[in-house]
């Protein structure tokens, strides 16, 4: 069956079975940033946005998807030119092998869409289907709380990439901005 | 301290025989480092510094290509999936395929008695040479031990043709009595899993007719002597771990082809690529030279991938079907079929004096290795030689180790490697103790333990495995202060409420780095016209930047930016030899390797530089992407020393850097744990509300790097505390087949973790660097049954550490 996507602004025309879930037939057509981590709906690594909202795109039929916008990882920055988002886990050293990343990034757009200053809290709330094995999840959340300053912050993006140091103390935080040296 | 003047008291054995003083002719208190191994970080232009990770730009924008994504490049793909065991125990005795070979798309299906299936026995362990685990398993097998042992395998034109044909091939068993529990296993009666015949490759201490596929020991001193003293109390404690699952989120895939040069290659997501591409040699009696294993990114590893899990099945499918083949493991095999931490009851003993000197120290382990032996007698020597030498100053130890197999899955390497069984079971131990004798936890510990200078005959005691060291870096101290700070030790304040309970409870812990006398890592470098470089490595990144930290090895040696360095690593075809990504040697090992290869390379470089300066060499440095003269100042670029080199008149040269490191060296990383925690004395519940964990990892080549290994360690270590891990139901099937199942914390559920970096100078490792990333994945266990021992007096001792297990045991002790 012929299905049409309108992918990181390109209109594609897909033949696909209808019952292909997207992230297989998005993968298929090259977008391949959208990653496959568990037997389907779990992991959180297959997120693209749908209409501006983070789903999994393993958990649904292409047919669902006919017609709808999408946003891969691929329609954030490019390698020379990083999305703010993409930037602030770099210089967090939030990527360690990178796999659950695309995912975690999407997720974050969307949150940071709806919650432009988000609490600690309310960050590892949003990513909580979005399972990373390498990290613990500390640089991602402190990534986070660092992107939401540089896409809503007072326009001040962050240069110094909030490099590590000994001042990165945890407290376990409502409160925006209270965990990073930014 | 420990020395050839200052021998033990009351050492018996442990006084200084000849070997000992062997040990202590190859183990010199003075070392000789090199000069430039030494500078001040802020000397340095590019080691110690947080630079960015050399693959980020292309993974946080979906670019990087894990094996998966290869797919699309290989027109004529075949899919594998496997037909697994349904039974526990038994005799495969009919395998029909009929229904799966008529379906449209099938290209074969393989069984264990098909002419493309390799029948010849091995381990999938992928460790060095002479093996040190049994050859016992075949690639599909008639014989089955585990429900998911492998069967038979499909190849078809998509996965989900795969997935059916493989649904419709009926098995007939002839069912054997089957034993899930370790204990059971090892009784004189119980189902006996391997007959005489059935194992290649024997390993020390096996006994098949109870299931015990090791048996191992090691002693310095004379324990039961100790025990039996009038001056001593003995303790004794038992304690049991999860069977731990690696998880990592790209589950095991490799796509294996033919080239049109007839080599046999291997697109595979592995920590191991040598060891893989000798195993498969074996297996498919092809000469090494004709396989070529590479590893694209690789989604984590953790030990999972030390193992050749997946790869023989895409290899025999697609030399049957002359196609290539692309087989990734689904996430339910991930749990069933793959591997896991071996799950481990551990027997903690100490005789300790009234003043509390401990005189004695004795772990006894009892590891469930599974259906097959792979990592089996490794893992479980580490639970001993990992974390007993931290007391290296207990004049008296022992290990003592059974290994037995069960009707369940496979066990494998896991970050960690045994330590955190031994460290559970050895920092839960003495805690108790301490407070036994009403002497604080902290000065306990730090009377037995090791220092600079000391020798340490523990690790040792077990022969071979991490031989006896000289300790020559160590930060405990510093890390003990730091991690106090930092969660608050001295000024905790309890909450309001009545129920509620605060307390912080402690653990340290000591790894190796690398396997002494055992890896070898080797690189290469050579220099383009244009002044840049690049750096082959056989040292495998699995997601914990490796290849950053070799170029920035390389870099602060040439003295060149690291964007002027690209790095290819671990493709057997192209790249040097290496053990590969295990036992915490990335850094040390293979990034020595890197920096002996940087400075041959420098030689040649500061030759021409002295013919464009005309200054002898001696005067010469490289920086700046320059070499100048430290006397005059004169100075030329690295790019016009690279044409000057390939393209000169009366002279020229590629210039060409080797380097290859092994040692017997293999010094311990420590660690302080904290974990800060509230519990509700009326219903078991808690809360942790903070870890702390400090880590002396030497010089850390990138911080930044650093911190996320040792708090994606911790993460893993404080899951191992409080998540079930994988469990069975009574017939022997795994009953975690999805994440959901395997209930790990997620982010909301994961304490706020600090990481300090505690920086000491490890002379034998590169600009002293030792290791970072598995000493913390040993400490949350012991460290936060400390601290609900603190907060309300009652001791967990197997994992996980629930609710219910608390108020169970409030309730006994009321
Ligand atoms: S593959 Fe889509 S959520 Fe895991
Ligand atoms: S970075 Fe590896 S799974 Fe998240």
């Amino acid at each position: 069956m012929q299905f049409s996507l309108t992918v990181n602004g390109e209109s594609l025309e897909i033949e696909a079975a209808p019952d292909d879930d997207l992230a297989s037939v998005l993968r298929r057509e090259g977008y391949t940033g959208v990653k496959c981590g568990c037997d389907g709906g779990v992991c959180g690594a297959s997120k693209v946005l749908i209409e501006g909202s983070a789903e999994m795109a393993c958990g649904k039929a292409v047919r669902e998807a006919d017609g709808a916008t999408i946003r891969t990882i691929e329609g954030f920055g490019s390698q020379d030119d990083l999305h703010p988002i993409q930037q602030a886990f770099v210089d967090h050293f939030a990527v360690q092998c990178g796999f659950c990343i695309p995912g975690m990034i999407v997720q974050t757009k969307e949150l940071l869409e709806e919650t432009p200053n988000p609490t600690e809290g309310e960050v590892r709330e949003a990513i909580d289907d979005n399972l990373c094995r390498c990290t613990g999840y500390q640089k991602p959340v402190e990534a986070i709380l660092d992107a939401a300053e540089r896409v809503h912050g007072d326009g001040a993006v962050a240069t110094d990439g909030g490099a590590p140091s000994e001042s990165t103390a945890h407290e376990a935080t409502d409160r925006p901005g209270e965990t990073r040296d930014t | 301290m420990t020395t050839e003047d200052d021998p033990k008291p009351d050492g018996g054995t442990a006084s200084h025989t000849e070997q000992d003083v062997a040990a202590l002719e190859d183990h010199p208190l003075e070392w000789d480092e090199p000069e430039n191994n030494n500078l001040a970080p802020d000397e340095r232009a590019s080691v110690s510094r947080p630079a960015e990770k050399d693959d980020d730009p292309k993974l946080v924008t979906g670019q990087a290509k894990y094996t998966a994504d290869y797919e699309t490049q290989f027109p004529g793909l075949a899919y594998a999936a496997v037909v697994r065991s349904e039974i526990p125990h038994g005799y495969v005795t009919d395998v029909d395929t009929s229904a799966a070979e008529e379906m449209d798309g099938v290209r074969t299906v393989l069984t264990p008695w098909s002419e493309e299936t390799p029948d010849a026995k091995y381990t999938s362990a992928g460790q060095s040479y002479p093996e040190p685990s049994p050859w016992d398993m075949n690639v599909l097998n008639e014989h089955v031990r585990y429900v998911g042992d492998p069967i038979a395998a499909v190849a078809a034109d998509d996965a989900e043709t795969a997935r059916a044909a493989a649904e419709r091939i009926a098995v007939e068993y002839e069912e054997d009595e089957y034993v899930l529990d370790p204990e059971d296993a090892y009784s004189e009666d119980a189902p006996q899993l391997f007959g005489d015949d059935e194992v290649e490759n024997e390993i020390v201490g096996h006994d098949y007719s109870r299931n015990r596929m090791s048996q191992i020991e090691g002693e310095i001193g004379d324990v039961d002597e100790t025990v039996d003293r009038d001056d001593v109390h003995v303790h004794e404690s038992e304690w049991e771990t999860i069977r731990q699952s690696h998880a990592q989120i790209e589950t095991h895939t490799t796509l294996a082809y033919t080239d049109e040069d007839d080599r046999h290659v291997l697109v595979t997501s592995t920590q191991v690529p040598n060891h893989t591409r000798r195993q498969l040699a074996h297996l498919f009696d092809i000469p090494i030279r004709d396989i070529r294993v590479s590893k694209p990114r690789v989604g984590g590893g953790f030990g999972g991938k030390q193992a050749m899990v997946v790869e023989p099945i895409p290899l025999a499918l697609s030399l049957a079907t002359d196609r290539p083949v692309i087989y990734e493991a689904t996430r339910e095999e991930e749990f069933s079929a793959m591997r896991s931490r071996h799950p481990m009851k551990v027997r903690a003993r100490t005789a300790v004096t009234d003043d509390g000197s401990i005189e004695a120290l004795d772990l006894y382990a009892l590891s469930n290795t599974g259906a097959y032996g792979s990592h089996g007698m490794t893992v479980a020597g580490n639970v001993g030689s990992k974390p007993m030498p931290l007391y290296s100053k207990v004049p008296n130890a022992r290990f003592k180790a059974d290994i037995v197999h069960t009707n369940t899955p496979q066990t494998g390497a896991m970050r960690g490697y045994g330590a955190p069984q031994g460290t559970l079971a050895l920092e839960g131990h003495l805690d108790e103790v301490a407070r036994d004798l009403d002497i604080d936890p902290i000065e306990f510990r730090q009377n037995h333990y090791m220092e600079v200078g000391d020798l340490d005959e523990i690790a040792g005691m077990m022969g071979g495995e991490g031989a006896e060291r000289r300790i020559r870096s160590c930060g405990l101290d510093e890390c003990i202060e730091r991690g106090k700070e930092a969660i608050g030790w001295d000024d905790l304040e309890q909450p309001d409420e009545a129920q509620l309970h605060r307390g912080i409870g402690m653990a340290l812990s000591a790894q190796g780095t690398g396997v002494a006398g055992d890896e070898l890592g080797a690189a290469q470098l050579m220099m383009n016209e244009d002044g840049s470089f690049h750096l082959h490595v056989g040292g495998v990144d699995i997601g914990t930047g490796a290849d950053t930290a070799f170029i920035q090895i390389a870099a602060e040696v040439l003295g060149c930016p690291e964007t002027d360095i690209v790095i290819k690593s671990s493709d057997t075809d192209v790249t040097p030899f290496d053990y590969g990504a295990y036992a915490s040697s990335t850094t040390y090992i293979s990034g020595m390797a890197v920096k002996k290869a940087a400075e041959d390379a420098k030689e040649r470089i500061l030759y021409w530089g002295s013919k464009l300066i005309e200054e002898p060499e001696s005067n010469l440095e490289t920086g700046n992407g320059k070499v100048y003269s430290e006397e005059t100042d004169a100075s030329v670029d690295l790019e016009e020393i690279g044409y000057e080199a390939a393209y000169g008149h009366d002279e020229r040269e590629h210039i060409l850097g080797k380097g290859t490191h092994c040692t017997e060296e293999s010094p311990p990383p420590f660690a302080a744990q904290f974990a800060d925690v509230t519990v509700d004395e009326e219903t078991g519940e808690f809360e942790v509300n903070k870890l702390v964990v400090a880590v002396d990892c030497g010089v850390a080549i990138n911080p930044g790097m650093a911190e996320g290994q040792v708090e994606g360690a911790n993460h893993m270590s404080y899951e191992m505390a409080v998540c079930e891990g994988i469990t069975f139901d009574d017939d022997g099937r795994s009953a975690v087949t999805s994440f959901d199942e395997y209930d790990w914390p997620t982010a909301s559920e994961t304490p706020p973790i600090e990481s300090i970096l505690v920086e000491t100078h490890e002379p034998t490792g590169p600009f002293g660097a030792k290791s970072v990333a598995e000493v913390p994945t040993n400490t949350v266990p012991p460290a936060l049954s400390n601290a609900v021992r603190e907060a309300v007096g009652v001791r967990i001792t197997d994992m996980p550490i629930t609710p219910e297990k608390i108020r169970a045991a409030l309730e006994d002790d009321e």
